[in-house]
């Protein structure tokens, strides 16, 4: 359950990674799929050209790649959230460093 | 069309790499004016956190030397299934920076981390978290980087002036390697020893987009000359066979190159390869702010469409211009020097078209000698040796340590490992099953205990590394058993493991291919388990240390 004094950069961050994640099983299951079902042991005399692409190339690579291109802008663009970065900490351990001690 | 006489490299191509290599020596000067104005380990190792969309999408995932020189030979060699293999990277500029990108730029400004190790160490409290992680990072980064010198060392010796640059060295010292080696050597080692993170991530910038101009030009030039896409694949099926078109790949050693499973192994790889790389990582934490990350999705997004698929169609239209080359590694250099062999200013472009890959193998290896070199400095020498010391010392140390490191690699490439090759593949992916389990308990779960991220890294790593043993003991058991020379052990071992499946790049240190699949497919869920498994084993983290990390701090 979502705690309300949790950070929204944890929540936020949590739930784009789950979308980001599904898009790429369905990514994956699309591409593969296709590409096993109809780009395996094809002759020549049987394939046909898409824009110069064989056509499982062109159905099961270049498509998707061009939705995932798309998908990409509108998740950034409307999807996923701008969040303020707090200031840096000073580096943990070695606090003396960031310091010109002897120099 | 018969395969033409192909020119050699001349004058241009290496006046070419020679303005590369000042470029980033000066890029290298201008960046150390920048951290001289701030503390130096942050400013050194992490560009003062102010890193803008272009130099994060086009410098923080998995490109490298590698990329650019190894994908042309598999697309030459195994046609047009090699757009298959690479598929994955139509999720990378999402899944590279969405998962775990925005987290990991405030966990390290919370913590005020500026390594990997540090992050892991200061999430879990735990010194012992952040020294394994230290280790791995740095035996992984190190065969990597060492291979990339290597490479470095080879388009030096092929680009060097008054030679014919793609003959075969002879007698028994090949100064001409060795010549390239140094050279490469010192200027990739000067530039970041100069500039440190900015220099490295700067020249990776200015690499990418040479890159992008080198790969239009060659598309442009290639396909047109071979009657478009359709014709280059019926002419480069006709001097193969209808595998050049269609799965599981064009091969003359009777291996199956891509079977179905593979294809899904390769899609994870380059997705989990860029999410877990200690390098991406620390780029990722370097960004300005979360808008940078938004851009930075849609420029990569962009980027790789304009480079992987045409570089498939470009090896395809130059297997329909030179049928055969005895190293592939060579098709974009000769196809290069071909096609621009009768243009005016012919030679500046194939210079240039030169230069790209020469810059991401520079690009690539100034990236990882500074994650080593961090390692060694903030995670080992200010940890364990010297917590106090002070700015001159610091810079000292890590001058000293790059030195070191350089040396050391040129050292391993004077005499060259034969099969350094697996080691960067082991390397990579096992980067992978380490760190990406581990990075998102880090990132987003609470309950998340440091015994449970080392034993995510352990068997993620642990699992990649049997997988591989299990793969060499196969073929070594079976060549006994085959040879006839083989004990009733050996053959006991060649019956449990079963027969190599001939599937995969015919590599002679290839893994061992569990159900058919890459190793990665089970280093990362086993990694995964172990992690959830032995976090809720352990006592669970203090709440009010989690919610430090975790809760508004307001």
């Amino acid at each position: 359950m979502p705690d309300a004094n949790e950070d929204p950069v944890v929540a936020t961050g949590r739930r784009e990674a789950v979308v980001v994640l599904t898009l790429f099983l369905i990514a994956l299951t699309y591409t593969v799929g296709y590409c096993a079902w109809q780009g395996y042991k094809r002759s020549l005399d049987e394939l046909t050209f898409v824009f110069g692409f064989p056509d499982w190339v062109f159905w099961g690579v270049v498509l998707p790649w061009g939705v995932c291109t798309i998908a990409g802008w509108l998740l950034s663009t409307f999807y996923i959230s701008n969040t303020p970065l707090e200031p840096a900490a000073p580096p943990p351990g070695a606090a003396t460093a960031e310091t010109p001690v002897d120099g | 069309m018969a395969d033409p006489m192909i020119p050699a490299g001349g004058y241009s191509v290496f006046t070419a790499l020679l303005i590369f290599m000042i470029a980033s020596i000066g890029l290298g000067i201008y960046a150390q004016r920048r951290i001289d104005r701030s503390t130096f380990l942050q400013g050194y190792f992490l560009g003062n956190r102010a890193l803008g969309a272009w130099a994060l999408a086009l410098t923080a995932t998995v490109q490298s030397g590698g990329t650019f020189m190894g994908f042309p030979a598999l697309a030459y060699s195994h046609g047009w299934i090699t757009s298959l293999w690479i598929a994955g990277y139509m999720m990378v500029p999402l899944t590279g920076f969405a998962v775990i990108g925005k987290r990991m730029a405030q966990l390290s400004r919370r913590t005020g981390a500026i390594t990997v190790p540090d992050l892991i160490r200061e999430r879990y409290g735990s010194p012992a978290a952040g020294a394994i992680a230290s280790l791995l990072i740095i035996v992984f980064m190190s065969c990597m980087m060492v291979a990339q010198f290597k490479a470095g060392a080879i388009v030096m010796k092929l680009a060097w002036p008054g030679s014919d640059a793609f003959a075969p060295a002879a007698g028994d010292v090949d100064w001409a390697y060795l010549t390239g080696l140094a050279v490469f050597a010192v200027a990739v080692v000067s530039y970041t020893m100069v500039g440190g993170f900015l220099a490295s991530v700067w020249t990776d910038l200015f690499q990418s987009l040479m890159m992008l101009v080198g790969v239009m030009i060659l598309l442009l030039l290639t396909v047109p000359t071979v009657g478009g896409l359709e014709s280059a694949t019926r002419e480069a099926v006709a001097v193969t066979d209808a595998n050049f078109a269609s799965g599981p790949g064009y091969g003359t050693t009777g291996r199956a190159f891509l079977t179905p499973g593979l294809a899904v192994s390769f899609f994870c790889v380059w997705v989990f390869a860029g999410i877990g790389s200690p390098a991406s990582m620390v780029r990722v934490m370097a960004m300005d702010s979360t808008d940078v990350l938004r851009k930075s999705i849609v420029l990569l997004a962009l980027y790789n469409c304009l480079i992987y698929l045409p570089l498939v169609a470009i090896c395809v239209a130059g297997r329909a211009i030179i049928h055969h080359l005895d190293k592939p590694d060579e098709i974009i250099p000769r196809l290069a020097l071909t096609v621009t062999g009768g243009l005016p200013g012919g030679s500046l472009v194939s210079g240039l078209i030169l230069a790209a890959p020469f810059g991401a193998i520079m690009a690539t290896v100034s990236c990882y000698l500074l994650v080593i070199s961090s390692g060694l400095v903030q995670d080992l020498y200010l940890r364990f040796l010297r917590p106090h010391a002070g700015m001159r010392e610091v810079r000292l140390v890590t001058y000293a340590s790059m030195a070191l490191i350089g040396a050391l690699a040129i050292a391993a490439n004077v005499r060259p490992v034969k099969y350094l090759q697996v080691l960067v593949v082991l390397s990579g992916t096992s980067s992978a099953a380490t760190f990406v389990a581990a990075a998102i308990m880090m990132c987003y779960w609470r309950r998340a205990t440091a015994a449970g991220t080392i034993a995510a890294m352990l068997a993620g790593s642990g699992t990649m590394a049997t997988l591989f043993f299990f793969g060499w003991l196969q073929r070594f058991a079976w060549a006994a058993v085959d040879a006839g020379t083989g004990s009733a052990f050996l053959t006991s071992i060649a019956s449990a493991l079963g027969p190599d499946p001939g599937i995969g790049i015919a590599d002679p240190f290839r893994p061992y291919y569990l159900l058919g699949v890459d190793p990665i497919l089970w280093g990362l869920p086993i990694s995964a388990a172990a992690g959830i498994l032995v976090s809720l084993c352990t006592k669970p983290p203090p709440e009010d240390y989690v919610a430090r990390l975790f809760d508004r701090t307001s």
